[in-house]
């Protein structure tokens, strides 16, 4: 056993930290909470024994903190490679512009990010209403025998949204987010588990994440729906002259493709011009996907930061 | 003799065989499993010589849920966090079958090797 076996939990997780350094900090969350679950029970299996003492076995059992940083980096490795979605031919630097500008409608990234730029209104206000209900209340509590409870019960909350909004994220945009939540810890008393959480730097930047989903979901969403709504239009020009034309137009239906205060100022008469519209419409659509794509990527960046980086 | 060689040709081996491992003992298993609880039995089977270690277990676990080979559900515990039960899925059972398969073949042809039987 070398000189500098860890002696105890806490010990342990530092030096499989230190052990990690250089990889994802979501795989890290992930390989800590698995560590400490382990280790937590196996204490707690053996009532007689010290911690010091469990410890002293664990190099044998469940391995020195440098060798399971080895089997997770190896895992990690394997399974991203199973799980990656293949770029499509498009991505590749040999496709031509063109092709690499309107590849992106091949692209199942982009449409994910699409999609979560249309749910991120709904998630906004759902996230936005939880912060500013959960402090309002807490600080209202407070002075009651509820309050503590309460906050306890509302932070916990706080990070089982976050694992989920990490998993969706993930499903989206493919960025690596932990799999595990953070771990609670020793079993302590209340009031030292509240003073952790609050010195906690995650605490804070989660809530502060949650909060500013609003104003990130308004604009997402309205990029998205003007984005798809003006594109689609357009590149649907040629149906709408054609159905002037044989007449199966609704009734009511103007041929005038964007309107300003009431007045057409774009409106094709004839099935040739209709074309001219119908490419502008999907150049418009290609930009609104290319830009769901960085956006997912951005944002998934910013969620990393605040929801995982922040606290390791 | 170098212990490092012994132990990196161990890890060489385990590569597949621990994903084996896992997926027998839940397919034995008639109740869902969590990470300690799988480690422990290895544990048990492995009679105090280090054949792997119980961190390499979790990493492996993950991966083969991801693969859709395993589902799992959380369950809170009052003993701390909460624990991942883990059960087996068909498409885990069919690739059970399939890699016993190719792992009584394997020792076969190893075995034939070094037992000399018919070289």
């Amino acid at each position: 056993m070398s000189a500098n076996a860890p002696r105890s939990i806490d010990d342990y997780l530092k030096q499989l930290r230190a052990a990690l350094a250089d990889q994802d900090p979501a795989l890290v969350q992930d390989a800590l909470y698995d560590a400490e679950e382990y280790l937590r029970a196996e204490v707690a299996a053996h009532p007689g024994k010290s911690e010091a003492d469990v410890l002293e076995l664990i190099a044998s059992t469940y391995g020195a903190p440098d060798e399971v940083a080895a089997a997770y980096r190896d895992t990690e490795v394997k399974v991203k490679a199973a799980l990656k979605t293949p770029a499509p031919a498009s991505a590749s630097p040999h496709a031509g512009g063109l092709r690499r500008f309107f590849g992106v409608f091949m692209d199942v990234r982009a449409y994910t990010s699409l999609f979560y730029m249309l749910l991120s209104l709904a998630t906004g206000i759902l996230y936005f209403t939880f912060v500013v209900t959960g402090l309002s209340l807490s600080a209202g509590f407070a002075v009651l025998i509820i309050g503590i409870p309460f906050f306890l019960a509302f932070i916990g909350m706080g990070r089982v949204i976050a694992l989920g909004e990490g998993r969706l994220l993930e499903a989206m945009t493919g960025e690596r987010m932990p799999r595990r939540p953070v771990h609670p810890g020793a079993p302590a008393g209340w009031l030292t588990r509240i003073g952790e959480m609050l010195k906690d730097v995650r605490t804070w930047t989660t809530l502060l994440y949650f909060l500013l989903m609003l104003p990130l979901g308004i604009i997402y969403f309205c990029i998205a729906t003007v984005g798809l709504a003006f594109g689609l239009r357009l590149a649907l020009a040629p149906v709408v002259v054609l159905g002037r034309d044989l007449n199966f137009l609704p009734l009511g239906m103007a041929l005038d493709m964007i309107q300003i205060d009431g007045r057409a100022v774009a409106a094709p008469h004839t099935f040739i011009g209709a074309l001219f519209y119908m490419a502008l419409g999907l150049v418009i659509l290609a930009l609104l996907m290319h830009l769901a794509r960085g956006i997912g990527r951005g944002h998934a960046r910013l969620a990393k930061s605040l929801l995982v980086e922040a606290g390791a | 003799m170098d212990d490092s060689q012994a132990r990196k040709f161990q890890k060489d081996l385990n590569g597949g065989l621990t994903a084996l491992v896992l997926l027998t003992v839940l397919e034995r298993s008639n109740e869902d499993l969590y990470g300690y609880e799988i480690a422990k039995r290895l544990q048990k089977a492995n009679e105090g010589e280090a054949l792997f270690k119980e961190g390499t277990v979790y990493p492996v676990l993950r991966a083969l849920a991801a693969a859709g080979l395993l589902t799992s559900r959380v369950v809170p515990s009052y003993a701390g966090p909460a624990r991942r039960y883990y059960r087996i899925t068909d498409e885990g059972r069919a690739m059970q079958r399939q890699w016993s398969d190719i792992w009584r073949q394997t020792r076969g042809f190893v075995d034939r090797f070094i037992e000399g039987s018919d070289v």
